[in-house]
């Protein structure tokens, strides 16, 4: 009914009001000459209101003489009678086109490009990349070929493995992945040495192929060869077989790490002020509104930015960009010393759990505090066993 | 002798009209159209659709009069009102007490 009632709108219709004593004619006259009639109402003896398109409005003066009925223009209601209405005026209708244009044209360029996935690679790189490839900020949408600019792109960066390429709305989603490095394998046939990756005391040599070149126990360098892949003849001293030394070496290797404990603690605390800038980017240039320096030192700075976007796709090259400046009290607190110790313990813990490689399994975990002149130190020391060997290539770096 | 003649009249009733109304139940066809009969839709107390109707006679906030195949159609209530009228169909809201068919 809704939908009736919209698309009457949008037709027009009149309300009239009809006198008489044969208002049943009027009203038989009208559905037998097809103008449909709606809501008729009775309003007083011999006086019924109704509804009727433009239309049919036009063809009601013969029925009228026949019923011998008066009709009254009551109201005109719908779209035609406000343009009608407005019809003079020119810039109001060049507006409204315009309007319609500029809209048209502003979500045929795009004005945003995401990129998500990069984790080693640059995104300003990316991005100029990409626009070599044409989508950039500003490009014409319909200029924009996604299929070669993927092509493209998986050609020139090297590091990319996987990208996909999405035009929606105003938008460039672009999502990629990163190539995996593949650690450098020296092939079967060329001999190589095994050599330590960091310091580390010997637990175990296993040599499947090549000389031991350290024993049980040896404390050795990083850089110190462990298993070599030069194998002195027995018949000759001083000449050499080469092969490919493999195995396994598994050494001792200790971690260390200390932090400061930390008896008092410089708290920030909001005062509740605040100072906020307004910025208003319109494609690339900065519209800056009452900017005004905070007048307290200490602040946190929060930056929002708003894009004006239609939807999640339709964004346009409007942003609005809130800097607010918090201030903040320092507050020195005083911390027990039984906190203090814990905390600073977890920190070295963590700066320790970030060095040692996965493949080693922690064996011993060692906790002390050193009085130093700057302060009391939570140092940890974790030991672990782990394969320190690498291959390199005899001759070779 | 009386109950043969008895039955001889309901056949000679209206001979024509019978047997079309006899051949549309054979052939399930909608009888409102066959037959020139009005179809009412009502929606409890408020709302009645009179579809197939011949043209309005009377019309007042009480008392609607339409006229109909098989005679006169009123419809007594309140505040009645023509929602739509087309050459077909007639919508009717408001408060209806009772619908009367009269030759």
């Amino acid at each position: 009914m809704l939908l009736l009632r919209l698309w009457n709108y949008l037709r027009g219709y009149v309300i009239i009001v009809v006198e008489g004593y044969f208002i049943e004619k009027f009203i038989n006259i009208c559905t037998h000459r097809r103008i449909l009639l709606w809501d008729v109402k009775v309003q007083e003896d011999q006086m019924i209101s109704m509804r009727l398109s433009i239309k049919g409005f036009k063809h009601l003066r013969p029925v009228v003489r026949k019923a011998k009925c008066r009709v009254r223009l009551l109201r005109k209601v719908g779209l035609p009678f406000l343009f009608n209405r407005y019809r003079r005026r020119k810039a109001f209708f060049a507006g409204a086109i315009l309007f319609v244009i500029s809209i048209y044209a502003m979500t045929s360029f795009i004005w945003s490009v995401d990129i998500t996935g990069n984790k080693e690679l640059q995104t300003t790189q990316l991005e100029q990349s990409l626009a070599k490839h044409g989508i950039r900020t500003g490009a014409l949408k319909y200029t924009v070929d996604t299929d070669r600019a993927v092509t493209g792109m998986l050609l020139e960066m090297r590091d990319i493995s996987w990208i996909s390429i999405n035009v929606s709305g105003t938008r460039v989603r672009v999502e990629l992945r990163e190539r995996k490095k593949v650690p450098e394998i020296i092939p079967n046939d060329v001999p190589c040495d095994i050599i330590a990756i960091k310091d580390g005391m010997i637990k175990q040599v296993i040599a499947t192929q090549g000389i031991e070149a350290a024993g049980e126990g040896d404390t050795v360098k990083k850089g110190q060869v462990l298993i070599s892949g030069k194998i002195p003849l027995k018949e000759d001293e001083k000449k050499f077989k080469m092969v490919h030394a493999m195995g396994t070496v598994q050494a001792r290797t200790w971690y260390e790490a200390s932090e400061l404990v930390r008896l008092t603690e410089v708290e920030k605390l909001k005062t509740g002020k605040v100072v906020n800038h307004y910025t208003l980017n319109l494609f690339s240039w900065k519209l800056e509104l009452f900017h005004k320096k905070p007048s307290f030192e200490n602040y946190k700075a929060v930056e929002v930015k708003k894009k004006l976007s239609i939807g999640e796709n339709l964004v346009f090259p409007i942003e609005w960009v809130t800097n607010s400046f918090y201030e903040e009290k320092l507050v020195n607190a005083h911390i027990n010393e039984e906190d203090a110790k814990n905390a600073a313990t977890g920190k070295a813990y963590a700066k320790i759990i970030e060095k040692i490689p996965d493949n080693a399994e922690v064996v011993k975990k060692d906790l002390k505090f050193v009085n130093d002149e700057t302060g009391l130190f939570a140092k940890v020391m974790v030991e672990c066993i782990e394969d320190i060997g690498t291959s390199k290539k005899i001759g070779g770096n | 002798m009386s109950k043969k003649s008895g039955k001889k009249k309901i056949d000679e009733g209206v001979p024509g009209k019978k047997l079309r109304e006899r051949f549309t139940e054979l052939l399930e066809l909608p009888k409102e159209l066959v037959l020139n009969l009005p179809k009412l839709t009502i929606v409890g107390n408020g709302d009645m659709m009179i579809e197939n109707y011949k043209n309005v006679m009377e019309y007042g906030k009480a008392r609607l009069c339409v006229n109909t195949g098989i005679g006169v159609l009123k419809v007594i209530g309140a505040g009645l009102m023509i929602k739509e009228i087309t050459s077909e169909n007639i919508i009717i809201s408001g408060e209806i007490h009772s619908i009367e068919f009269t030759w």
